[in-house]
């Protein structure tokens, strides 16, 4: 009896040193946030609580709220560019490497290459490439006797080429799993599709699309949270104001300048920091449950 | 045999003449797309053995004399040594706490039966939806309580708590080792830890390297969370002190190339060398070709 449950008991000494380290860094501060939102707080004096305040202010402040506002409608075409663009290409090129096109291993091995390079490097890449004075585009536009631009300080073209360098560094993970879920699906059924004379594009459309959507779902989610949270590239590109006209100001950058930044009466507030997290951790979780909703019913149907 | 293995579809199928072509031009363009990558990093490595006189009249062409002036300077400046070291000491420390944490926590989870199981693997998958810029905040008053604000062994513990992603990949494992393999150790007299030290973590060998590749990728190449908490100049991260330089790229120009260079050739060698468990790892695990 009594080595029975001391043998139950052995599993809080597997769990409990991870549960601890993970409730500290991972599980309080998300509480913590929350609990902030609600106080005004300079760091130093005592915190006063303030109810909704902090929010009221985000939300409808002159100042402040075109900045937030801004800033939500950048990430949302962010965040249309990562489902209609990113993704569909993501899932294009796994099914070329799928059906094995010639030379598919080395270009796998180049297209997943940029996700070991740090966002540091890929802005400095971007530099060196985009910068208007003496990047190298303009260079060989020049040479070419072909007009050059002003890339980055281009308010038309800034977003654009920010997907495309996103599209660059980091398409590569999604593409990866999306092709390991492609040959998960058994071969029989494609075996029998072939033999029933379906085409390539039917199989494409009917099978290969249908059958993954169900495991690409997480990862289409995972994009989703990170396409919300964007902040190293376009800090490090153009400045955390954003760059010209906020063309690249994402929600976190807004975060950043007023809290870490003392943009706000020139002194940091941590708790209106704190409502601009819980604003984006509401917005991620509401985000987050409608499309696990949406991506499920897929997977009923088939 | 190989050529004909080529020619043959996702099905088996021999493609048709038009099939062919089309997968040759799209295997065309995509080796054009490659070639964008070799592009930039050539030209960085060959702008690195410029003078920093001929790197700003002109980046894109090849230099007149090789030099290595640029890592003369960066040398020079001495905190690459700091920055590198301290890269280094954060990434293998803080990596091996990680995959430590996550594998005896997903040992815990998958081998023993106990209530409120459900309710603790969902708690433990909450890192994964959360990203870090939410808590980042808090985060740093925490660290500032407990005074590892800007101290390496606060990033080792701030990393080695990002157990989420791998205690699933560790836990989806367990699952395929037979029991038995466990209850003959402890027939034997072996405790529950030994045998998870001794018999499960030699099985998963391939795993916790393909984890550590991961994790360590991640760690050496973080941005945000060493910018938020390492604001010290001396425990600043390679990927900080490059941005340092690259915010002035102009004046520092010389620099920024050579210190790319130092920070990027370990990873694309490594990337090289271990492509295909990087794969392995982000895809959670899964041993494919």
């Amino acid at each position: 009896m009594n080595k029975k449950r001391k043998k139950r008991r052995n599993y809080l000494l597997f769990i409990s040193p991870g549960f601890i380290m993970y409730s500290i860094f991972i599980i309080v501060p998300i509480i913590y946030v929350v609990y902030l939102s609600f106080f005004h707080w300079n760091g130093l004096t005592e915190k006063t609580f303030a109810g909704l305040s902090n929010f009221q202010l985000l939300f409808t402040d002159q100042k402040i709220a075109p900045d937030f506002w801004h800033a939500v409608g950048n990430n949302l075409k962010y965040l249309l560019c990562i489902w209609f663009i990113v993704t569909p290409l993501q899932f294009l090129t796994a099914y070329f490497f799928y059906i094995k096109i010639p030379a598919y291993k080395y270009i796998k091995f180049m297209v997943f290459m940029p996700y070991v390079i740090s966002s540091t490097i890929v802005s400095f890449f971007a530099t060196m490439i985009f910068n208007p004075n003496i990047g190298i585009l303009n260079r060989i536009l020049k040479m070419a006797g072909l007009p050059q631009g002003s890339w980055f300080g281009d308010i038309h073209q800034a977003f654009k080429l920010f997907i495309l360098i996103v599209l660059w560094q980091s398409a590569g993970s999604g593409m990866m799993i999306f092709y390991s879920n492609l040959l998960d699906i058994p071969r029989d059924v494609l075996e029998a599709c072939s033999i029933d004379g379906a085409t390539e594009w039917q199989k494409f459309w009917r099978i290969l699309v249908p059958l993954s959507l169900p495991s690409c779902a997480s990862t289409i989610i995972m994009s989703t949270i990170w396409a919300l949270s964007v902040f190293d590239l376009p800090y490090i590109l153009v400045g955390s104001t954003g760059g010209v006209r906020g063309v690249l100001d994402f929600v976190n950058l807004v975060f950043y300048r007023y809290t870490f930044g003392s943009v706000l009466n020139a002194q940091s507030n941590y708790g209106f920091g704190a409502a601009i997290s819980t604003v984006m951790l509401f917005v991620i979780a509401v985000v987050t449950a409608i499309q696990n909703k949406v991506l499920s019913r897929f997977e009923y149907e088939n | 045999m190989r050529t004909s293995a080529k020619e043959k579809g996702s099905s088996g199928q021999i493609y048709s003449r038009g099939n062919r072509i089309v997968r040759w031009i799209l295997s065309v363009v995509y080796i054009c797309y490659t070639m964008i990558t070799f592009f930039v990093l050539g030209v960085t490595f060959v702008d690195s053995f410029k003078s920093k006189s001929e790197l700003a009249v002109n980046l894109f062409s090849l230099p007149q004399t090789w030099v290595a002036t640029s890592y003369a300077t960066l040398f020079g400046k001495g905190n690459i040594f700091q920055s590198f070291s301290n890269s280094l000491m954060i990434t293998t420390v803080g990596t091996a706490l990680c995959i430590f944490l996550a594998s005896m926590t997903a040992y815990g989870i998958s081998r023993y039966s106990f209530r409120g199981k459900g309710a603790l693997t969902a708690y433990f998958l909450v890192g994964m939806m959360v990203p870090i810029q939410v808590t980042v905040l808090p985060l740093f008053l925490i660290m500032q309580k407990l005074h590892i604000l800007n101290t390496r062994i606060g990033m080792i513990l701030l990393y080695g708590s990002q157990i989420s992603f791998s205690m699933y990949v560790f836990a989806k494992f367990f699952r395929t080792i037979p029991v038995a393999l466990e209850e003959s150790a402890r027939l034997d007299g072996a405790s529950d830890f030994t045998t998870f030290i001794r018999i499960i973590l030699p099985i998963c060998k391939p795993v916790i390297f393909t984890m550590c590749l991961i994790t360590a990728v991640g760690c050496w190449n973080d941005f945000y969370m060493p910018m938020v908490l390492l604001s010290k100049k001396a425990k600043q991260t390679l990927t900080l002190m490059i941005y340092t330089y690259t915010s002035q790229f102009i004046r520092n120009m010389d620099v920024c190339f050579a210190a790319v260079v130092v920070t990027l050739t370990p990873v694309i060698i490594l990337y090289c060398i271990f492509s295909r468990q990087m794969v392995e790892g982000i895809t959670g695990g899964s041993v494919k070709g």
